[in-house]
């Protein structure tokens, strides 16, 4: 790839971290309560979607009165 | 006007009881239809009319104790409303789906035997209607007739008789060191009975942990629950979980354990493990009513940490949940007893595209699966808020982060029921909406879900605390938009995520994998090393009473074989050195004791009556004079 391309997507990418980072730490943050439903929806169902695969190990086909 | 005060105030068990007995007087058809009406009408006006009973009403004493069949207050009350109106919508779906009486007995019995163990005033009743709601409720599993239900309902009984008989020795051994049965005494409030610590304490909350499906004892639950009949399922869902959480309001509230050197509100935390459990279960299930019975574990678990923590909002938020809880599980398995009753099939992998088929079904299901999730909105709401809100102030932050999780899982496991239920695509299936009889109670319980999630006051009036109740604030902006923002996040993950929640059809192992392991463990150790120790001693005992058979026929014979047994019994570890010294003669002496033993007992010569009792008296004699020399006579 080109050289000047190249330092061009980084300068983007060093952007976007900043503006992602500024957003969080300025904004988000001081409104931190308004978002702990997102914060733990998210965490929820990440949860027990780890669970379900973890719990999926010890699932067998048939019927449980076999 | 009718005045309510003059209409009898009788223990409400009394109405179902004697309603189950004259249910074979009319016959299968309408005039028996028009009966459960009238019945399911009186039981809700006995209810509502009940009042404190005046002193010695309804008290008998029996061997001594005071058994209290009516005892009003403000918990049992509340309590008595839900069953007797749920018990009414559940009389009213069964019209059409039940067709035998012997169903219908069980299913009066134990809703009778439910209200019977609220109104109990004492430990002794209670125990009573305990036991007759095991096993009535096994009735309305083996009424299923299948070798599953009847298998599963034998598991059922087991767990309830041993669960009973725990509550059975904790009452005892509390009362042997209390001095008393009652679980009323004179003070305000509802949990004023104090349950003296010991192994009284520990059983009677295993017997009542067995109820109310603590982990570990819960087992019995999402086995039985699925196996039992449509209308079974909805009478079961009801009663034996909330009694138990009934009983736990009543003995252990606020209940407290020494752990290393720090009390541990265990109850509430095992409030918290079992709302979680529960969700997890319930996410791996396929079969409908399978799912559901996970999630009265998990939705009881909110029930129990309330209760658990004690507080006055905290009993307030668990007993508020046990109200509104009954009201949308009965429309869960009303809801998914339709969809069985109208496509025969009960698995998630089966099921579909059955929104535009049973339309009234599929909204009074949405309803009951948004209260339970707790939207804004609805009953589930409303409860849910406020024993998470009790945790909070009680600052148990654990157990309020795990009953928020329990409310995202609760919320992803019904999207999953009702996307696979109703809205997934589904061409094969073939469907038409439930009988009237059905939709009556499901529309009229949905509107409840509703008118108590809108206008939550009605509830908090009648909630064992009013006065704390009616400063809750069921609808704080922060905690309501945290709710939506929550279960928004929940949708958008599920249908990003779908499918890694897809329905399989496989099952999953429970803890009753270990106890039925352990089970068959203990029927080998019965069938073969118990069984042929049982062999060895019945041999043995045989050849004992041989000998004696043999010693009487010819004692003296008798005498000189057993002596030469004994003798050759000893000389035997001595074998070694006889075998040195004098081999031959060892060899012989047992050979011929053998062939002693095996020739054919001859009879003793027989005596004259008169030699018989010169005999006796020789010996009576001999033993009056022996013992005179000894100086007992």
């Amino acid at each position: 790839m080109d050289r000047k391309v190249l330092k061009g997507l980084l300068i983007v990418i060093a952007c976007v971290v900043l503006v992602v980072s500024a957003v969080f730490v300025f904004v988000i943050h001081s409104y931190s309560e308004l978002f702990t439903g997102v914060l733990y929806g998210a965490i929820g169902v990440v949860f027990f979607v780890v669970m379900a695969k973890v719990l999926s190990l010890i699932q067998r086909e048939g019927k449980q009165d076999d | 006007m009718i005045d309510i005060s003059s209409i009898p105030n009788i223990p409400p068990v009394l109405i179902y009881f004697a309603g189950a007995a004259l249910i074979p007087l009319f016959g299968k058809g309408r005039v028996r239809k028009i009966y459960l009406i009238i019945l399911a009408a009186l039981g809700l006006i006995g209810v509502a009319a009940l009042r404190s009973p005046a002193p010695g009403e309804w008290e008998f004493s029996v061997s001594g104790f005071e058994l209290i069949f009516l005892y009003v207050d403000p918990l049992s009350l509340i309590m008595g409303y839900i069953f007797a109106i749920i018990g009414a919508a559940a009389i009213l779906y069964s019209l059409d789906v039940v067709k035998e009486n012997g169903e219908f007995v069980c299913g009066l019995l134990y809703l009778g035997s439910a209200l019977g163990a609220v109104f109990a005033g004492d430990l002794f009743t209670l125990y009573i209607f305990w036991e007759i709601m095991a096993f009535s409720s096994l009735g309305l599993i083996w009424y299923s007739r299948t070798e599953r239900a009847t298998n599963a309902g034998m598991r059922y009984i087991l767990f309830h008789l041993f669960g009973g008989c725990s509550l059975l020795a904790g009452i005892i051994i509390n009362y042997m060191s209390t001095g008393s049965i009652s679980m009323v005494s004179a003070e305000s409030g509802i949990g004023h009975f104090f349950v003296e610590p010991g192994i009284g304490y520990f059983l009677l909350l295993i017997g009542i942990g067995v109820n109310t499906a603590f982990i570990t004892l819960h087992t019995w639950l999402p086995d039985s629950y699925p196996k039992a009949t449509i209308a079974g399922a909805v009478f079961m869902c009801v009663f034996t979980t909330k009694t138990g959480v009934y009983a736990l309001a009543r003995t252990f509230p606020g209940a407290e354990l020494s752990l290393f050197g720090s009390e541990i509100p265990f109850v509430a935390y095992m409030g918290g493990v079992m709302c979680l459990y529960g969700v997890i279960f319930a996410l791996l299930q396929n079969d409908v009513r399978k799912l559901l019975s996970y999630h009265i574990i998990s939705q009881v678990g909110y029930m129990v940490a309330g209760v658990g923590i004690g507080t006055y909002i905290g009993i307030n938020g668990g007993i508020a949940h046990v109200f509104n809880h009954i009201l949308y599980k009965a429309l869960l398995f009303m809801c998914m007893g339709s969809v069985i009753y109208a496509t025969g099939r009960n698995n998630l992998t089966e099921l579909g595209g059955l929104a535009k088929k049973m339309p009234v079904t599929t909204i009074t299901c949405v309803i009951a699966a948004l209260s339970i999730s707790g939207v804004v909105g609805f009953n589930g709401y409303v409860s849910k808020g406020m024993v998470i809100h009790a945790a909070e102030l009680s600052h148990m932050h654990i157990l309020a982060l795990a009953l928020m999780l329990g409310s995202v899982g609760t919320f992803l496991s019904f999207l999953k029921l009702t996307y696979f239920t109703f809205f997934r695509r589904n061409d094969e299936i073939e469907a038409k909406e439930a009988p009237l009889f059905m939709l009556f109670p499901m529309s009229v319980t949905a509107f409840l879900c509703v008118a108590f999630g809108v206008y939550p006051k009605i509830l908090y009036e009648i909630l064992p605390y009013r006065t704390v109740a009616l400063q809750y604030h069921a609808f704080a902006v922060g905690h309501t938009l945290g709710t939506l923002e929550l279960l928004a996040m929940t949708a958008f993950m599920f249908f990003s995520l779908r499918i890694l929640i897809t329905p399989h059809d496989k099952i999953t192992y429970d803890i009753d994998y270990l106890y039925r392991k352990a089970g068959r463990g203990f029927i080998w150790f019965c069938e073969h090393p118990l069984l042929r120790f049982a062999v060895g001693v019945e041999r043995r005992v045989l050849r004992i009473a041989d000998s004696f058979i043999m010693f009487g026929k010819n004692p003296l014979r008798g005498a000189r074989v057993m002596i030469d047994t004994v003798g050759v019994s000893l000389l035997k570890p001595f074998i070694f050195v006889f075998n040195l010294v004098i081999h031959p003669v060892y060899k012989y002496y047992e050979r011929d004791l053998e062939e002693v033993k095996m020739r054919p007992v001859e009879e003793m010569e027989k005596m004259s009556i008169g030699t018989g009792l010169l005999l006796i008296f020789l010996f009576f004699a001999l033993y009056l004079i022996a013992m005179r020399l000894a100086g007992l006579v």
